[in-house]
Formats: C-alpha cells, sequence, structure tokens
C-alpha cells in the first residue's frame, strides 16, 4: 500500500518534468500536485472505509471478506467517479454530469467482466460466493474501470492504447493506467498464495486474496 | 560448446548431388577418429569439420556430416549413454550406427536434404527417454522404498523345524509331564492369558516420563506443559517397579497410525509399496498378531479408532469402531470408548481387549476404574502410544518427537524377585518422591514377537522383531519352572527363567531367519548378498553354540551349575546380535531412504534438462529466455506443496496465460478476442469439472459446500434431467463424427488417412449404440444388449488397434505420392487422433465425448491464439519460432483434462471400472493397458500426438521452397518444448518429494503425485518418440519442395 502510494504520484512527478507534449488539445491539464492531491483523497476514503467497518461494525476483510468490500465500494464509488470525472476528455462536448453517468456505467460492465475474469481464474461459483463475487467485482471495477470510463467514455483507441499497449500520455492517462495495472497485478499475486497450505486466514478469503492488493490501487 | 561454433546455416538451399559418391563412407570412416586430436586444439566441432573440410572440400558427406554434427550436440562427449555404445576406442563400433543411417537413406533412395534432421531428432528424443528413465530408475529406487508382502503364515507346528526346544516336543519328552494336561501348546509356553491394550494416539514419551527423566537434556530445559500429568502410570510403575513399568518406545517412520498399527502388529517394517497390498482397500493380508490371535483360539474385542476395523476387516469378535478422521473435539470419541471399555472389562468372554483411544485424559479414569478390583492375575496391561507427535501435533516424519513414544506395562500376577535389565539399554531415575523409577527402551518392531512369546502363540511370518527382555521378563513373570534344572537346587528362578528366555531367542532367531531366507528367494528386489552372508554366518555362529552346549542344560542336564549362567549370557548375546544386525539390516532397507541414489536420479534429471534446452537453442537462441519463463512459472506451481490442489492451480495458470492473450489481441485491432472468451469459457468448464472431480476425492465435504442442496435435489427428481444426462453425451458424440467428418471431407483428405477416419466414425456410432444399450432408452432386444455389452467395446479396441497398426507401418509399406507437407501432416494428426479417440472415449464412459468437445475447442482456441504474435514477424526466420507460451498451454490444458476426467493423483483416483469395459475377467496385461489408456489418454496421448496442429496452422506463409524445412523443424521443437515442459514439472515433483519425504503426508499425497508423474513423463517420452517416427518419416516428399 505504502510503495504504490509513493509510487503513484513519484512517476507522475517524473512525466511532468519531461512536459507534456502528447496532452490531449481538449483534456485538462494536470500538475503533479494535483494528481497527488486525487490520490490521497482516494486513500484517504479508503482508510475511511476501512475505519468504518472496522470500528463501526468491528468487521474486517478477513472475518467478513464481503461486507468489508461492501463498504470500500460503496464509499469509494463517489470519490472515485466524481474525482474522474473532473478530468473528463473533449470537455467541451461531455458535461460533468454525462462523464458520472459515464463512471456508473462502466461500474456496472467494468463488475461483470471482473466478475468474468475472477469465475475464470477460480473464483468459486455458487449462490453462497455470489455477493462476494459481485462485490469484489465491483470494487476491482471501481479501481481499475471506472475511471478510465469517466475520462474516456467510449474511445476504444484510448482503452487500447491504455490497457492493452500500456503506453500512457499525459498526467490523467498515468493516474488511470498505474493503480488500474496495480489493482489487475496485485490481485492476481493475491490469488496466488491460496492453495499452498500455509493455513493462514487470509488465504482463505474464497478465492481473492485482493485483501492485500487493494490498498494499492488507489 | 561444439554446436555453438557451427553457423546456422540456412539448410534447405543445400542440394545435393547422388548418394553413392564413394568419398562419403570414407568421410565417415577417416575422420571421425581424427575428431578427438583436432578437437583439442580448435575445441569443439569446428574441428571436426576443419577435418572433414581437409579430406573433401565440399562432397555432400562433409555438409551432411556438419548437419549432424548440428543435430548431436551430444555426441562428442563420451559421458552419455548413447554415446556408450560409439566411444569404444576403434571406430569399429561407430559404424553400424553410421551404416544404418546411410542404409536407411539409400533404402529410400532419393535424398532430402532434411533427411539427417529428421533422423537427428529423433535421436533427441530417444536419448532424453534414456536419461528420464535412468534418473528415474535411481530416484525411484532411493525414494520409493519397497517390500514384498509374503502369504505365508506361521503355524503351531512349523516349530518342530527349529532346533531349538518347544512346547510340544517337551510334551513329548518322558521327564517332563507336567503339561500334559495342559491345552496344546504351541511355540513357547504361554505366559499370559488375557491381554489388555490401550492405545492412546500419538501418545509422546514425554506425557509419560517423569519431567526428572529430562533433566540432563539440553533440549528440555524447561519443563513443558503437558509433562507430569499422567500421575498414575508414574506411580504405579514407580511403587511396584518389578510389575509395571515404563518402557521409552521407538517407533519407525512413517509414523502415521495405519503404518505403525500395521508394523505394531506384523511386527515388521511396513513400506510405501508393500507389493501386493490391494490398492484401496488396506487390510493387512500378511501374517500378523490380529491373524494368529484368531487362529489360535483368542477371542478379540477392540473399540475406538476405525483404522483397526480397515486393517482388520473380518478379526474381531466384538467392536466398536469410532470414526478417527473426521474428529472435531478431543472426547467424544473417548467417552464413546469407556462407556464400552469398562463394562468389557469386568466380563469374561474375550481373550484379547485393545482399545484405540485420541485423548490421554482417560487414563485416569481407567485406573481408578479397574485397578484395584478388576483384573484377572492372568492378564497383562499394556498402556501405549503408536507413535509421538511434534509440538505442533504433526507426525509422519522420523525426528525424535514423533518416533519416541512409550509403552506402560503392569502385570498382575507374581513377579520375578529381580527383573534382569539389559545392559545399556536403561536407565534409573529419580522420581518426584525420591524413589526409582526405571525407564528402559523398546523397539517397536519388537512388539509383536514379544506379545506372541507372552501368549505362545506362534510368531507372525513376517516379523524381524526381537522378543525383549524386559517387556517379556514382566509378562513371563514368576511362572513355574520345574522340571528344567532339577539337578541345581541352589539355582535361582533367575536362572531358570534366563534358560527360559535363552530357548524362547532361539525359536525367534530361527523364526526371522525362516524369514528373510523365504523373503530373499521370493522378492525381486531382496538383499544384498553380503548382507545375506553376514547374517546367516551370524546365525550359524549362534545355532552351533546352542546346539553344542546350551541345549544340553535342557536335555542332560548334567553341567555344572557354576558354568550354566555366563553361558547362557554368552548365548542370548549371540542371539541378540544376530537379531539386531537383522533389524538394522531390514532398517536400512525398508526405512531409510538412500540419499545418495536420489541425489544421483535427480542430477541425471538436471542433466537431461540441459540437454533438452541445448536442443532447443540450436533453433532458438532468441526466445530461450522467454520459454525459460515460461518453464519457470509451470514448473513453480508443482514444487509448492499444491499437490491436492494441482488441476485448479493448472487452470489458474491456463486462464491467466488466456487473459494474456486477450492484452494481445486487443493490441492487435480485436483480432480473434472471441477465441480468448471462448476459451476462457472453456477454462471454466473445466475448472468447474475440476471442483466436482476434486469433490469425488474428499466425499461430502466439497459438494455440499459450493452447490446448495436445493440444487442436488432437483437434479435427482426430475426426469428430464435424467434423460439428459444420457442423451447431451450421445449428442456430443455426435459433434464429434460430425467434426470429424467435415475434417476429412472439407480439406485436403485422401487415401488411407481418409478410411481411418471413416472407421473411427463407425467406432463413434457403435459406441453410442452400447451405451443406448446400456441405458434404456431404446429398448433393444435382450440378444442385442447381451452381444453387445462386451463385444461392442472389443470390437472397438479391434478397430483402433487396426487402425493404429495401419497408420503406423502403411507409410513403409506403400510409397505413396508426395504432396504437400503441411496438408499430409493435418491428414495425419487427424487420422492419429481419430485412431485414439473412439478407444479413449468408450474408456473413459460418458464424460469422454463432452469432455473431448471441451478438449477440441481448447486446442483450437490455442491454435489460433498461438498465431497471433506470428502474424507480424512471419518473414525470414521469425517463421521458424514457436511461441513457448503456446505450448505451454497445450500442456497445462492437457493437465487440466487429467482431472476433468475424473482422475486425481491417487491410487484410488483410477477409475478401476473402465478397466472391465468390454471384459469381465481380470488379465494383468490387458487390464492395465486400458487403465492406463483411460488414466492418461485425454492428457498425454491425445495432447502429444495432437501437437503437430500448433505446427501446421502456423506454417501457412512459408515461401515454398522453405516450407517443408521450416515445418518439420517447427514440429520438432514443439516436441522438444513440449517434453521440456513436463519434464521440468516432473524435475520439480522429485525436488517437492525430496523435501517432504518426512512429511505427514508423503505416502498419503507426495508419492503417489511422484508415481503418477513419473509414469506420466514416461508416457510423455515414449509417445514422443513414436509421433516423431509417425510424423517425421515422411518418405521422400522433400524432393517436391525442392
Amino acid at each position: 500500500m505504502i510503495i504504490l502510494l509513493q509510487s503513484d504520484p513519484a512517476s507522475t512527478m517524473k512525466h511532468k518534468k519531461q512536459g507534456r507534449p502528447g496532452e490531449l488539445s481538449a483534456s485538462a491539464a494536470v500538475s503533479a500536485a494535483e494528481a497527488f492531491i486525487v490520490h490521497s483523497i482516494c486513500a484517504v476514503g479508503l482508510a475511511v472505509s476501512f475505519w468504518v467497518a472496522h470500528s463501526l461494525h468491528s468487521i474486517t476483510l478477513i472475518s467478513h471478506p464481503f461486507q468489508t468490500l461492501f463498504f470500500i465500494w460503496v464509499v469509494e464509488c463517489p470519490v472515485v467517479i466524481l474525482l474522474y470525472s473532473r478530468y473528463r476528455q473533449n470537455r467541451y462536448e461531455c458535461s460533468y454530469l454525462r462523464a458520472v453517468g459515464r463512471g456508473l456505467l462502466g461500474l456496472l460492465a467494468g463488475a461483470l467482466v471482473n466478475a468474468f475474469g475472477a469465475i475464470a481464474l477460480g473464483a468459486p461459483v455458487g449462490v453462497k460466493y455470489l455477493s462476494s463475487t459481485v462485490n469484489w467485482s465491483m470494487m476491482m471495477s471501481l479501481f481499475v474501470v471506472v475511471p478510465a470510463a469517466s475520462v474516456f467514455g467510449s474511445s476504444w483507441t484510448d482503452w487500447q492504447r491504455l490497457f492493452a499497449l500500456t503506453k500512457p500520455v499525459g498526467t490523467v492517462e498515468y493516474m488511470i493506467c498505474l493503480p488500474a495495472h496495480g489493482a489487475l497485478i496485485g490481485s492476481w499475486f493475491g490469488a496466488w498464495p491460496m492453495p499452498l497450505d500455509w493455513e493462514r486466514p487470509w488465504q482463505l478469503d474464497h478465492g481473492l486474496g485482493f485483501g492485500i492488493s487493494e490498498p494499492s490501487a488507489c | 560448446m561444439c554446436h555453438r561454433s557451427v553457423k546456422a546455416a540456412p539448410l534447405p538451399c543445400l542440394h545435393l548431388p547422388s548418394p553413392d559418391s564413394p568419398i562419403r563412407s570414407l568421410a565417415f570412416k577417416s575422420s571421425w577418429p581424427d575428431a578427438a586430436p583436432s578437437k583439442s586444439a580448435v575445441g569443439g566441432g569446428g574441428g571436426v569439420l576443419s577435418a572433414l573440410d581437409r579430406s573433401a572440400s565440399v562432397s555432400p558427406s562433409s555438409v551432411r556430416a556438419q548437419l549432424l554434427w548440428r543435430q548431436f550436440p551430444i555426441f562428442p562427449f563420451p559421458t552419455t549413454p548413447l554415446a556408450g555404445h560409439l566411444k569404444v576406442k576403434d571406430q569399429e563400433p561407430r559404424k553400424p550406427v553410421f551404416e544404418l543411417l546411410l542404409k536407411q537413406e539409400s533404402l529410400k533412395n532419393k535424398m532430402g536434404v532434411g533427411r539427417w534432421e529428421w533422423w537427428g531428432n529423433k535421436w533427441v528424443y530417444w536419448l532424453i527417454m534414456g536419461f528420464h528413465l535412468l534418473a528415474i530408475l535411481f530416484f525411484t529406487k532411493g525414494f520409493l522404498l519397497t517390500r514384498t508382502e509374503l502369504p505365508y503364515f506361521s503355524h503351531c507346528s512349523d516349530v518342530s523345524q527349529s532346533p531349538c526346544l518347544h512346547s510340544s516336543s517337551d510334551d513329548s519328552n518322558a521327564n517332563l509331564n507336567q503339561s500334559n494336561s495342559n491345552p496344546p501348546q504351541c511355540w513357547t509356553k504361554p505366559a499370559v492369558g488375557r491381554l489388555v491394550i490401550i492405545v492412546l494416539d500419538a501418545l509422546r514419551f514425554d506425557f509419560v516420563a517423569p519431567s526428572t527423566f529430562f533433566q540432563g537434556d539440553v533440549n528440555m530445559l524447561e519443563s513443558k506443559p503437558w509433562m507430569d500429568k499422567l500421575q498414575v502410570l508414574q506411580q504405579l510403575a514407580s511403587q511396584n517397579p518389578s510389575s509395571a513399568r515404563i518402557f521409552k518406545a521407538i517407533a519407525d517412520p512413517p509414523t502415521t497410525s495405519l503404518q505403525r498399527l500395521k508394523g505394531l502388529t506384523t511386527g515388521g517394517l511396513p513400506t510405501f509399496v508393500d507389493v501386493g497390498n490391494s490398492f484401496g482397500a488396506p487390510a493387512i493380508i500378511e501374517d500378523n498378531l490380529l491373524h494368529q490371535f484368531v487362529q489360535n483360539g483368542k477371542r478379540v474385542v477392540m473399540m475406538g479408532d476405525d483404522t483397526w476395523m480397515q486393517l482388520f476387516p473380518h478379526h474381531f469378535e466384538r467392536s466398536y469402531p469410532f470414526p478417527s478422521f473426521n474428529v472435531k473435539d478431543l472426547h467424544t470419541v473417548d467417552n464413546g470408548c469407556v462407556d464400552h471399555l469398562i463394562p468389557s472389562l469386568y466380563q469374561e468372554d474375550w481373550d484379547i481387549l485393545i482399545a484405540h483411544f485420541l485423548g490421554v485424559k482417560l487414563v485416569d479414569v481407567l485406573k481408578s476404574e479397574s485397578e484395584p478390583s478388576g483384573l484377572h492375575e492372568n492378564t497383562l496391561l499394556l498402556v501405549m502410544g503408536d507413535h509421538g507427535q511434534t509440538i505442533n501435533g504433526d507426525h509422519g516424519g522420523g525426528g525424535p518427537e514423533e518416533v519416541e513414544t512409550s509403552i506402560f506395562s503392569m502385570s498382575f500376577k507374581q513377579p520375578l524377585p529381580s527383573i534382569p535389565s539389559q545392559s545399556g539399554a536403561s536407565s534409573f531415575e529419580l522420581d518426584s518422591d525420591k524413589k526409582n523409577l526405571h525407564i528402559s527402551s523398546i523397539h517397536q518392531l519388537d512388539f509383536a514377537a514379544t506379545i506372541s512369546a507372552l501368549l505362545g502363540i506362534p510368531f507372525p511370518f513376517g516379523s524381524i522383531g526381537h522378543v525383549n527382555l524386559e517387556l517379556y521378563a514382566l509378562g513371563a513373570g514368576a511362572r513355574s519352572f520345574k522340571g528344567y534344572i532339577e539337578k541345581c537346587e541352589n539355582q535361582s528362578k533367575l536362572d531358570e527363567w534366563m534358560l527360559d528366555y535363552a530357548n524362547v531367542l532361539c525359536i525367534n532367531s530361527w523364526q526371522v531367519k525362516r524369514y528373510i531366507d523365504v523373503y530373499s528367494a521370493s522378492s525381486v528386489i531382496g538383499f544384498s548378498h553380503e548382507d545375506l552372508l553376514h547374517i546367516a554366518d551370524l546365525y550359524a555362529q549362534a545355532m552351533e553354540k546352542w546346539v553344542s552346549h546350551t541345549k544340553n542344560f535342557f536335555i542332560y542336564k548334567n553341567e555344572s551349575c557354576d558354568t550354566v549362567l555366563p553361558a547362557l549370557e554368552r548365548q542370548i548375546d549371540a542371539y541378540s546380535n544376530f537379531l539386531a544386525s537383522v533389524a538394522e539390516l531390514a532398517r536400512s532397507k525398508w526405512t531409510e531412504f538412500n540419499l545418495k541414489l536420489m541425489a544421483i536420479g535427480f542430477g541425471i534429471m538436471l542433466l537431461s534438462i540441459c540437454i533438452h534446452i541445448l536442443a532447443i537453442t540450436k533453433w532458438q537462441y532468441v526466445r530461450a529466455a522467454s520459454s525459460q519463463i515460461v518453464l519457470f512459472v509451470s514448473s513453480m506451481y508443482l514444487s509448492f506443496a499444491v499437490v491436492v490442489e494441482e488441476g485448479k492451480v493448472a487452470s489458474f495458470l491456463l486462464a491467466t496465460s488466456g487473459v494474456v492473450k486477450l492484452r494481445d489481441s486487443i493490441k492487435k485491432q480485436k483480432k480473434m478476442v472471441l477465441e480468448v472468451i471462448v476459451f476462457l469459457l472453456v477454462i471454466i468448464i473445466c475448472r468447474l469439472a475440476i471442483e466436482v472431480g476434486l469433490s469425488k476425492q474428499t466425499p461430502d465435504f466439497e459438494v455440499s459446500n459450493i452447490y446448495p442442496s436445493w440444487m442436488l435435489r432437483i437434479a435427482c427428481g426430475l426426469p428430464v434431467l435424467s434423460f439428459a444426462t444420457e442423451i447431451v453425451p450421445m449428442i456430443s458424440l455426435m459433434l464429434l463424427a460430425v467434426l470429424l467428418y467435415k475434417a476429412i471431407s472439407s480439406i485436403y483428405s485422401e487415401g488411407l488417412w481418409k478410411y481411418v477416419t471413416v472407421a473411427s466414425i463407425l467406432s463413434y456410432m457403435l459406441i453410442a449404440v452400447h451405451w443406448a444399450s446400456e441405458s434404456n432408452i431404446l429398448s433393444l432386444g435382450s440378444v442385442l444388449e447381451d452381444i453387445g455389452r462386451n463385444s461392442i467395446p472389443q470390437m472397438i479396441y479391434a478397430v483402433g488397434f487396426a487402425q493404429l497398426l495401419l497408420l503406423m507401418f502403411y507409410p513403409h509399406l506403400n510409397k505413396e505420392k508426395s504432396f504437400d507437407g503441411k496438408k499430409s501432416l493435418v491428414d495425419k494428426t487427424v487420422a492419429m487422433l481419430s485412431a485414439w479417440s473412439s478407444t479413449i472415449i468408450i474408456l473413459l464412459g460418458k464424460q469422454g465425448p463432452l469432455v473431448s468437445v471441451a478438449a477440441i475447442i481448447g486446442g483450437y482456441c490455442i491454435m489460433r491464439l498461438g498465431n497471433i504474435k506470428n502474424k507480424d514477424n512471419n518473414e525470414g526466420i521469425g517463421s521458424l519460432m514457436i511461441d513457448p507460451l503456446t505450448v505451454a498451454q497445450w500442456s497445462m490444458l492437457a493437465v487440466c483434462l487429467f482431472f476433468c476426467t475424473g482422475h486425481w493423483c491417487a491410487f484410488d483416483g483410477l477409475r478401476y471400472g473402465a478397466a472391465f469395459i468390454g471384459f469381465d475377467e481380470f488379465v494383468l496385461v490387458r487390464q492395465a493397458i486400458l487403465l492406463t489408456i483411460d488414466t492418461f489418454g485425454l492428457s498425454l496421448i491425445l495432447p502429444v500426438f495432437g501437437l503437430p496442429f500448433l505446427v501446421a496452422c502456423q506454417g501457412s506463409i512459408c515461401r515454398t521452397e522453405k516450407r517443408k524445412h521450416a515445418l518439420f523443424t517447427r514440429l520438432s521443437l514443439v516436441y522438444l518444448l513440449y517434453g521440456l515442459i513436463v519434464a521440468t514439472t516432473v524435475t520439480a515433483t522429485m525436488v517437492c518429494v525430496a523435501i517432504h519425504r518426512r512429511h505427514l503426508m508423503v505416502w498419503g499425497l507426495f508419492a503417489p503425485k511422484f508415481v503418477f508423474d513419473v509414469a506420466g513423463l514416461v508416457l510423455t517420452d515414449f509417445l514422443i518418440c513414436l509421433a516423431s517416427l509417425y510424423y517425421f518419416s515422411t518418405p521422400h516428399n522433400a524432393e517436391a519442395d525442392l
């Protein structure tokens, strides 16, 4: 968590120094400080949700995985969507509200994709695990898909550049790209030790050891 | 390395003149011996080439030799086994191989450029297979300890063959008539009539021994919380040391309950592979204590752990088993036991009472209940552990904590005035009450022999134990010895007792010797000759002493009394010496891993992998790095302890690779996104099937977790569903047939291949008829059913076999007109797969066609996705490349299929039912072949023979003159890569098994996993060799491309 929190602003800073030659004209110019603030707000939101879950409802990710996940994504959802909608592309053609709507749509669509991926990668299928899977994929979608959806909408080339080619241009795209990849790779590694017989409780939360990785996302 | 010094020349442009040039053979004969000196000068193959260049400037032979050198980087090294018959001092032995190659070539009478290359590839496969076999042989010999179970049993009458005195001969002896009234006796005089054995699971030695015992021990400086809790036993042992005693019992690994109980009752050293053991049912078929109890009319009552019921299903008069594995608390089983135990103790209807408890607490209960009033004078009480445990409660390994347990024994009869103590093995300790507490050690191995001696029953045939002096003394107690030595009135009872003990040891030694003799005569892997000689020598010495001296004490009784005791002690020493060396030998043979052999095997395995990688990097310098990454990933998941979850891990990795492919495909402008999604769907289905399969492995655990009960209820209730389960396999079978039909009708199929494929379509029809007649969908005539049940499967096997034979030998018989390499390759592959498929499907049963369809879809997706990368760099050398990821996906899919079809890596994971489809009676070889095809059919045979698809699909854009060469180079590369992946996973398993060799589950999980992997590796190697013979042997069609 700490590493990625530190690394995100650092990389944006680096990019900042190089100037921003490729930045699209219509998108908002973002300074490194602003990016840092955005990420900090996200992190604060995450911390708040953990705190609420832990102190008010006394649940943790290990004891009550899906309730905690629910808290996380419900708290983070407005934060992320509202924040990232500010950096929408083509801001003259696309209103703020429309970007928010795109973000909400992206949340649902991304949740579907993430759930599919999770099941393909081994999340158990069944009514009993449905709520866990749904909550998890909502949260993953929030970190992976929603920022991009708010900013780019349905522009396929941007999505392709960001997620397939991993060639972000400009601060905003770094702001989207790094947390998304962090979340994906982190959750993959979170799932990795599950079959090992270390008998640690955090291995057991139904196939997705995302608990460690998620904070890094923001 | 030599092959590196040779530049990678573009092979296909070599146009060679007539093969009969005289220089060629000369070049081979003369230049090879030159290789050695010139190698030292220039280094490796370069020297040979320069020598060749000197002798014949640009002759075809030199070019061919050059090719050969490129193919055989291994040949110059004299250490490899294949080179073994090439490396002898003169060049004569080398000739045959090359002569053979040349003959082969001239037999075709046309030569393709690739000729040498294909031969070279094949040799590489055979070579690697040889290496693997060697490695496995060594490793297995070190790791899988095997022992043959002998089907012989000891009988009372056997003892007359021994030179010892035995009670029956005593009876016939005129001057001993006191025992005439007794019931007929057996090997020894019974000392106790009733026996109470209380087994406490995982009873550590320090549970029982007083804490003062450990004061000198560095590791035990602070007292552990569990110490001194069993005060009752300690008090009993210290109050009357001559009738109650605590022993430190030393178990032999593996310290698992089942193995230990087996060891305790047979007096042997059970190993992982007790040959003759019926897999699945662990019932002991060797001679054992329980068998002898029953044979000799003892009534046995058992309560507690149900492992006993598995081991001895028919031996108990009464039994109260409780499940031992599904234990949630510490007291349920034990309370149940106590409820049965206490009343039973007072009943008279048993001779042997065995109670196996999981907790320790009840000993107190037991004591307070029974000790003062209850037990007979003629009873021996034993409280013992089957093994120890570590601090964490694990056991199974050979660590001191796991091995050390204890036996407390107590007899209720008049004790010997002073119990003789073994020299050295005992130690006196101060109890907390300042009393002497005597603790000595005993091996669990000796348990069966000692108990048999005490009860007067024959020793179990396979027992190699040694009647323990102190335990025997305790039980035997003050037996009446009158009659033996009457002359020596001043002789103490002790001496009489020693005489008796010597006789028991005599019988004991004779029995052990008999077992060793029979074992080494009947077992394939017996003891080494020197060891046997040594043992025989010791035995002969002891027996000679017995016959010449000691026996006289019994018979003539005219020795002077002073000489008796020292002579007896020497006699006992001699026997003990013999028995100890037998036990030591047996231990080294049956319980100790031979680490040296394991290391050798592992080293050879690594060497073979190096050869593999060298052979691959000859073609693929660039991608070597990425292939290593793939190998790393694929091997990593096995080196962890994920044996149980292997199927899930494989599907996880497969899905990950699918996601990576998805990313690639999005990179390439949405090409083949559909394939990726279908691929992921197939993986999901596979994974669900794997989970269902795993749930079979652990019954009533997973199914109820994953699938709520209402789903199952509906599934059971609806007739539609049961109908669907009948009809869906048929439909998918038809789908397969249609696919095959399309394959042969749409593309370039011709000749034999077509007919073979048509034959398998017919086989599919037969399978459908077979299943229909089995289920009652179609009410066929009863006549047809009777015929169909066995004859249809047999017909299918026969058709499949005929197809295979035809495919293997047809190319050699009939020189077909050459045609396009790629198309013929596809044809051959389809034909081969279809020939296997019918047999595999009928063996797999109704899941067969479903899984096959899934496999075909998955394979098709992998094949298509493999093209993503190659589309952009399809020019020049790029077309030679094979993406290792694709091959890795292929092999992971194969692993998934193994688990999908309801197998898992354990012997109860074999589907024995499959072996009896089409046959009713059991013939070992036939059924073993069927079982192998069932187990590895979909996960090894089809994937290996299907690999050419990966190649055939990719090479479509090659230029014509290069096509053939490129195609076959890539094919051989694919096979090398596939073999490498399998070999790497097996190596990982070896590491895993070697690390976990003292793990609790080593015999339950790791060893079966190892056996399966090794069998899979050998089969893969063999199949790859076969495939290389089959696919690469396309005769003389290379010139079509030239």
